[in-house]
């Protein structure tokens, strides 16, 4: 697609790179790391377990295109949440607007992280995933694990070259059996709104998704914490 | 929904140590950009063809990141924003619109060039020498971005030329972020308020000189690995 005047013929999509994911001859600037501490029944670590992360989903792509993409295409971008229920939306600066609800006054539509969901399956296509393959549910009955709250940054850290924010969450497995998890999301309740008040709500939304290289093994009474940590590198 | 408190130095410094061995799957880009650079002399010929990879990203395209990872509320039921976007882009944590509208944000991108150079910091907030938009002394013509697109990149074209009477060099590129806060002003009147900053910057390996009355096209390519 090309659109917009004044375009360089000799820039075309033959310049796009088909797959960058090869391209590894320099440091890599923008960096996701998700880490994994096992800790036993007393709150002592056992077992530590490091990753890079790779997935952002096609609903974070659509939350990073920008504005001016939907302005010269003309076209919205399906957003799916975790029910499979599909929403196209594009945002707009030209009355009356859309965009991702913001905090005001009274009319909020609240657009928030929701948790780092855990589960037992595993999704091949992490592009076009919209739900975790078998997501752990929240409790103490088989199967499942007691989810914390999830633990949000203050800002962002800047160390050396480094700048980084971190989410994390933690999840203690009171099934009375030992429970296996080998993929991970980050699930966000998505909701966009316009002045007077028109709205359109995916709601929970996978936004992040990794495999684990090697599952983890939550023993009855462990604990784990998860960390997310996203990075740009100098 | 907790905020941060102190993350366990054990954990701290497990999460920051570097990867000791580097898998080939480990090194996937999760987002790449690359800059490609066409000149053009006043006949049309090209005289000047580059490509690199874009290196700099600054602390404000990560909290751009945050807006897609933390999205933009505090918590499910809060009316503050995210600390992110607070202390970092300096947005209001909670904005005023009039009798009960909506706010919201969105953000777009543009290419700005420079004749200077600086060193990189993730604070960086604009370019050393931006050269502006017209056609006196040392200044460049840009004309409105073009956009090519696949399911996981978005391009961006910038398209400038030269009629300054003297030939232009550019030595740094940047990559400009405007998000927007929307909302009902005082009067109900539609506000779409720009907030910039400066998402990425680059120096070209050497200055890349475009002639009196040539132009050049300058891509940037961020690609997404799903």
């Amino acid at each position: 697609m090309m659109v917009g005047s004044k375009v360089d013929y000799d820039i075309s999509n033959l310049y796009i790179p088909k797959d960058d994911k090869r391209d590894n001859d320099y440091q890599k600037s923008f960096i996701a790391t998700l880490t994994i501490i096992v800790k036993d029944k007393d709150g002592k670590v056992i077992r530590k377990y490091k990753q890079k992360s790779h997935s952002p989903t096609a609903n974070f792509i659509g939350l990073m295109i920008p504005l001016t993409w939907y302005n010269a295409t003309g076209n919205s971008w399906t957003f799916v949440n975790t029910s499979n229920s599909t929403f196209g939306y594009a945002p707009s600066i030209i009355d009356p607007g859309f965009g991702m609800g913001y905090p005001c006054g009274s009319s909020n539509h609240n657009t928030y992280i929701v948790n780092i969901l855990v589960g037992s399956g595993s999704n091949s296509s992490p592009y076009s995933a919209y739900n975790l393959n078998a997501p752990i549910s929240n409790g103490s009955g088989v199967g499942q694990l007691l989810y914390s709250s999830i633990s949000t940054p203050t800002s962002i850290t800047i160390n050396g070259s480094q700048a980084y924010f971190i989410i994390s969450q933690s999840y203690a497995n009171q099934s009375g059996a030992t429970i296996t998890i080998s993929e991970v999301g980050i699930i966000t309740f998505l909701n966009f709104t316009n002045i007077p008040n028109s709205s359109i709500t995916p709601g929970s939304s996978l936004i992040w998704y990794d495999v684990l290289s090697s599952p983890i093994s939550v023993g009855s009474g462990q604990s784990i914490v998860i960390y997310y940590t996203f990075s740009v590198n100098a | 929904m907790l905020i941060q408190n102190e993350i366990p130095k054990e954990d701290l410094d497990y999460i920051l140590e570097p990867f000791k061995e580097e898998k080939e799957e480990d090194n996937k880009q999760i987002i790449s950009e690359k800059i490609i650079v066409i000149v053009r002399d006043e006949k049309g010929n090209i005289v000047d063809k580059r490509e690199q990879k874009m290196r700099s990203l600054t602390q404000y395209y990560l909290a751009l990141i945050s807006l897609g990872i933390l999205s933009t509320y505090s918590s499910p039921t809060s009316t503050t924003a995210t600390s992110i976007l607070v202390n970092v882009l300096g947005l209001p944590s909670n904005q005023y619109s009039y009798d009960g509208d909506t706010a919201q944000i969105t953000f777009d991108m543009s290419i700005q060039l420079g004749s200077g150079t600086q060193s990189f910091s993730l604070t960086l907030n604009s370019l050393s020498a931006p050269i502006s938009n017209g056609s006196g002394t040392g200044q460049l013509i840009y004309y409105s971005p073009s956009i090519l697109n696949t399911s996981n990149s978005v391009s961006e074209i910038l398209t400038v030329s030269n009629n300054s009477g003297n030939t232009i060099t550019v030595s740094e590129i940047g990559l400009m972020g405007t998000i927007y806060l929307i909302y009902a002003g005082s009067s109900n009147n539609f506000v779409a308020q720009p907030y910039n900053f400066l998402f990425s910057y680059d120096t070209f390996s050497s200055p890349i000189s475009i002639p009196n009355s040539g132009s050049a096209s300058f891509q940037i390519i961020i690609t997404f690995s799903g």
